[in-house]
């Protein structure tokens, strides 16, 4: 029983890159909110695919039995399939909501430097986008992307983070119901 | 406005609420059978929501409570909530509730918006679980913009359970080119 | 009633499949426009009778005061609806750029977009290709978890000889093969090719 701690701290300690990919992954995954960004994570992991893959190509070099080889590039997909889906999560958040992003310095930190390249370019062609389509054809006092009208005392056209899913939303919901009305 | 591009808190704004004029108004043209384009205190008129609220905090005028609130649901939902036609009096039953209430503290809404969600929440998702894909369409017909949500999602989490479960093919066109793809041959 | 127009926009965009768009609807987008201009018309000419008669628009709540306060209410709900007219579609375009190419694009799902749109949506999968440029690494593919390295397909189009990452193919409409799981996907995504299950 008095080992607990100590187990905790060795799986702690003994856990792979593997396997902190995997973590990070479906912290992304179900969190509200852009975490940080993983980056030493990413890069190890990216040499450790490049390694598994040179390895795959002298097993094929040197006819090893295909079982093997297909073991191989099966561990590889597994990491590849990880670390686009980690890295598509993000960028899909960032899609979604960069004008908060944006305006929070937090937030704005944990983007890394080409997330931030992007985010960036995002909001200035979404930004022209509605410009063009929508803010440019109404009177002048009305045409912030961040300001109902120009008697707006802050922003107030934000959007903030939400759970995109529909089931959490539905929770959500019947929780305000509860909490406002019991 | 955290839901500012959110289109279903739009709509639920849409829907009319009566209200009463405190204050005159000029140069509108809000009501139809009005040819001087000026409103009188104490007009009764039925206002979007997002109109109205605005005007009542202003009080330029006053928001009663909607009668799908009304004694007779309250009733109905009493008797046999889950069987309620709640669409047709009101296409965002909860939503709408929840913001009168915010906007003028009427205490008996929230009781009945939670109790016909109770009642209702229950039903639907078993209906949706189970029930085959084809469901006679009277059910869906009663139910709320919120609760066709609640059951689409139930819906596709079964239908999602069921195709893993299966295994089937997992890699899918591409949805804004359409669900049905072309007969070979064409 | 003020507003009713642009709601009707929204109803339509939510009345279609989920992730599909309908076509832009120009013409009660331009009549939302037009409501806007008659509100901030009606609006300043209100101002300017109060500014007239000497009355200050914040201390004197008259019926003039009340009449501009709706048409601004009006003005701030009509660019709300429109705005998220525009925002939704715009993110339903971003998706679009995750699975197909701006050159791919056909041009049935091209005509349901406005100029703008266009626009919007090569400079959004451009900026889309230039990270993953940056990255040098496609994350286009691999949209489901991996099971097999390879898997089965019929091809529903036309497609002929091309160079994959493992093979010549020749993909020819209504034959069956083998093909490695990344070659196909972004076939299948763009409904070249079917995933046959045994």
């Amino acid at each position: 029983m008095e080992s607990e701690g100590t187990d905790d701290y060795e799986t702690l300690i003994s856990t792979t890159d593997a396997d902190l990919l995997k973590r990070s992954w479906r912290n992304e995954k179900a969190a509200p909110e852009i975490l940080q960004f993983q980056s030493s994570l990413v890069q190890r992991s990216r040499e450790q695919i490049q390694l598994m893959e040179e390895t795959v190509e002298e097993l094929i070099a040197n006819d090893e039995d295909p079982l093997t080889v297909s073991l191989y590039q099966m561990d590889i997909d597994r990491t590849l399939f990880l670390l686009r889906s980690y890295l598509r999560t993000r960028l899909q958040k960032i899609e979604k909501f960069m004008f908060h992003i944006q305006k929070a310095e937090d937030l704005w930190a944990r983007l890394s430097r080409q997330e931030q390249k992007f985010a960036k370019q995002s909001i200035e062609d979404l930004k022209t986008h509605l410009e063009q389509s929508v803010l440019s054809k109404l009177p002048d006092r009305y045409q912030s992307h961040l300001k109902q009208s120009v008697i707006s005392e802050e922003a107030d056209m934000g959007i903030f983070f939400y759970l995109n899913c529909t089931y959490i939303q539905i929770c959500m919901f019947a929780n305000n119901l509860i909490s406002m009305f019991s | 406005m955290a839901k500012y591009y959110d289109i279903d808190d739009i709509l639920a704004d849409e829907e009319l609420v009566p209200a009463v004029f405190l204050e005159a108004v000029n140069g509108v043209g809000l009501l139809q059978s009005n040819e001087t384009n000026r409103i009188e205190p104490r007009s009764k008129v039925e206002l979007p929501f997002w109109l109205a609220s605005e005007l009542h905090l202003r009080q330029a005028a006053s928001v009663n409570v909607p009668p799908c609130y009304n004694k007779k649901t309250r009733e109905e939902i009493g008797a046999d909530g889950a069987h309620v036609d709640l669409r047709s009096r009101c296409s965002y039953f909860y939503q709408l509730g929840c913001k009168i209430v915010q906007l003028i503290g009427d205490k008996t809404i929230g009781s009945l918006l939670l109790v016909a969600f109770q009642i209702r929440y229950k039903e639907v998702l078993i209906k949706a679980h189970t029930s085959a894909s084809i469901l006679g369409p009277k059910f869906l017909s009663l139910l709320t913009k919120e609760e066709t949500k609640l059951y689409d999602a139930a819906k596709s989490s079964t239908a999602a359970f069921k195709s893993w479960r299966m295994g089937g093919p997992r890699f899918q066109k591409a949805s804004v080119l359409g669900r049905k793809r072309k007969p070979i041959g064409e | 009633m003020y507003g009713r127009k642009a709601s009707q926009l929204l109803k339509e965009f939510v009345s279609g499949e989920p992730g599909q768009l309908t076509g832009f609807n120009n013409d009660v987008f331009a009549q939302v426009i037009e409501e806007c201009d008659g509100n901030i018309l009606h609006l300043q000419a209100l101002l300017r009778k109060m500014q007239e008669e000497g009355s200050n628009n914040q201390t004197n709540k008259n019926a003039d005061h009340f009449g501009a306060l709706v048409h601004h209410l009006s003005l701030v709900r009509n660019k709300r609806c429109l705005m998220a007219y525009v925002y939704n579609r715009a993110e339903v375009i971003q998706n679009l750029g995750w699975t197909i190419k701006h050159a791919d694009l056909p041009a049935a799902v091209k005509e349901k977009l406005s100029i703008s749109e266009n626009e919007y949506f090569g400079k959004h999968s451009s900026n889309l290709q230039s990270y993953m440029l940056d990255l040098n690494l496609d994350l286009a593919v691999d949209m489901v978890p991996p099971k097999d390295p390879y898997i089965k397909v019929r091809v529903l189009e036309e497609i002929g000889e091309v160079l994959l990452s493992d093979q010549i193919a020749n993909l020819a409409m209504h034959s069956i093969l083998f093909l490695k799981r990344i070659d196909a996907e972004s076939f299948i995504s763009q409904g070249k090719m079917e995933e046959l299950t045994s």
